[in-house]
């Protein structure tokens, strides 16, 4: 049996774009996402109980849901420069409770690591990453903090990087590696 | 003895050291040594690295993760943070070739291999099982029982999710922090949504504080409608979010609480007798005191 056709090649082209007509649709974004997130976000059928259970959704316009369609269509401009991408508190609740055993959240995890390489990342981000290049920590020992932990008999410093900076060699190298401090502090000086 | 390389994280030993103090001090009362595990460094922080580039993520966590396998221990920790970090590379890393191989690239360049040789506890757990500690055994050591504390109990988000990447069982109305908070005498006390997150993690805290304080405050509502004389959490993060967060929210919104917030290591030293000066209660942001007038 022939194969019913519109007899409109217009139709036919239009149709061939598996994407409901949305020209700027990327069909490799669905994949880098499940790939870089290691979930099947392709299983999403918009039920909504990640947005339901999602902390930040009554308070914003942050919808974990648009993320999760916005993967399937393909639509990763849009996906990538909305500043709600960076409300998800990563709590998990929708993870635990996808009916498809998606992890939304990991979507969005995926979706920020590819806005970072559009240089797409919020200041608070790279400066933690600053941080730690410099002393190990995110957050960092101080002088009333040495103060109590020698009044309660600890150590002035944690023995960690801060008492043995020797160790920041290799998280250097670690981070270099990645060229991860080169570009936050390229990116936070096109800021200042 | 069992002895457990103690990971320390950053907010604990560097604005909270009594968690730190307590920890060591409460834990060899119940047959646990926590020895330092030198060199370490931030977990590093899920949200910060995570959002950026997981692939750092792994190296980062797995430098931690390989500085314990050179001890020959089990890692033990205290933070929710620290966890997802430290536990969740370590099981990724073991059960993955594809990211441990590009891992371990990575490592060789500071002569390090990931080999996949221990395993990742946080405290709290150790002390809830039977086989290690149990309840107990816990309650066999406590002097000062916190009798007539109502205490409520806020969980975190990443000690026990997502749960299939976890071994907690239900993370919708879970009890066992209650029954930690029990074996000190104390009341453990319910409240509304007690799941629901502090509001501080994957980098919201600082990209959007008002966002995450908006959160904080919901909970402190809920916490405020139970009659709870203080919060008690496993995790240092979400202390730092209640307790500085409390402060922020009065500037910001007007509302005052005065809700003592202590980590469960805490609870722990005072039930065993540490006075609140070993435990520095005084670099709590919201005061303690009416919390202890209750219970001393």
């Amino acid at each position: 049996m022939a194969k019913t056709k519109y007899n409109d090649p217009k139709l036919e082209e239009k149709l061939r774009d598996r994407k409901y007509y949305i020209t700027d649709s990327n069909p490799e974004f669905l994949k880098d996402v499940e790939r870089i997130g290691r979930t099947i976000a392709h299983m999403c059928f918009q039920c909504g109980t990640c947005t339901g259970s999602c902390p930040s959704a009554p308070r914003s316009s942050y919808r974990i849901r648009l993320f999760m369609r916005k993967a399937v269509m393909g639509l990763e401009d849009e996906a990538l420069t909305d500043p709600d991408l960076w409300l998800c508190t990563t709590c998990y609740s929708c993870t635990d409770r996808c009916p498809r055993d998606i992890a939304p959240t990991d979507v969005i995890m995926a979706m920020r690591n590819l806005a970072a390489r559009r240089d797409i990342i919020p200041r608070n981000f790279l400066k933690t990453t600053q941080l730690i290049y410099q002393t190990g920590h995110g957050v960092p020992n101080n002088d009333v903090n040495r103060a109590a932990r020698r009044k309660l008999g600890l150590t002035e410093e944690p023995p960690t990087t801060h008492m043995y900076p020797e160790y920041i060699k290799g998280i250097r190298k670690i981070m270099d590696h990645y060229g991860l401090k080169e570009r936050a502090d390229r990116i936070l000086a096109e800021g200042e | 003895m069992r002895q457990y390389a103690f990971f320390l994280g950053c907010i604990a030993p560097n604005r909270y050291p009594g968690i730190e103090a307590a920890a060591i001090k409460t834990s060899r009362n119940v047959g646990i040594e926590l020895l330092p595990l030198n060199g370490a460094s931030c977990c590093p922080a899920p949200g910060a690295f995570g959002s950026i580039d997981l692939k750092i993520w792994y190296a980062m966590a797995a430098r931690n993760v390989v500085l314990a396998e050179q001890m020959g221990m089990d890692i033990a920790l205290i933070c929710n943070g620290c966890y997802k970090s430290i536990y969740e590379v370590n099981e990724k890393l073991k059960h993955n070739d594809d990211l441990r191989d590009g891992v371990n690239e990575v490592l060789a360049e500071i002569d390090m291999e990931f080999k996949g040789s221990i395993d990742v506890w946080h405290l709290a757990e150790l002390y809830y099982d039977p086989e290690i500690v149990g309840v107990k055994k816990l309650a066999e050591s406590v002097t000062h029982p916190l009798t007539g504390a109502r205490i409520a109990v806020h969980y975190g988000c990443h000690l026990m999710k997502p749960k299939k990447e976890r071994h907690f069982g239900d993370t919708e109305h879970p009890m066992w922090i209650e029954e930690l908070v029990a074996a000190l005498g104390a009341e453990p006390v319910q409240y509304r949504n007690k799941m629901l997150c502090c509001g501080a993690g994957g980098g919201v805290r600082g990209f959007d504080l008002t966002h995450a304080l908006d959160i904080t405050n919901e909970k402190l509502i809920n916490l405020q409608e139970a009659g709870a004389d203080a919060l008690t959490e496993v995790c240092p993060f979400c202390q730092l979010q209640y307790d500085r967060g409390q402060i922020e929210i009065e500037e910001k919104f007007g509302v005052t609480y005065g809700l003592p917030v202590l980590h469960y290591n805490e609870l722990l030293g005072l039930a065993q007798g540490m006075s609140p000066d070993e435990l520095a209660l005084d670099l709590h942001a919201v005061s303690v005191d009416p919390f202890l007038k209750k219970i001393l």
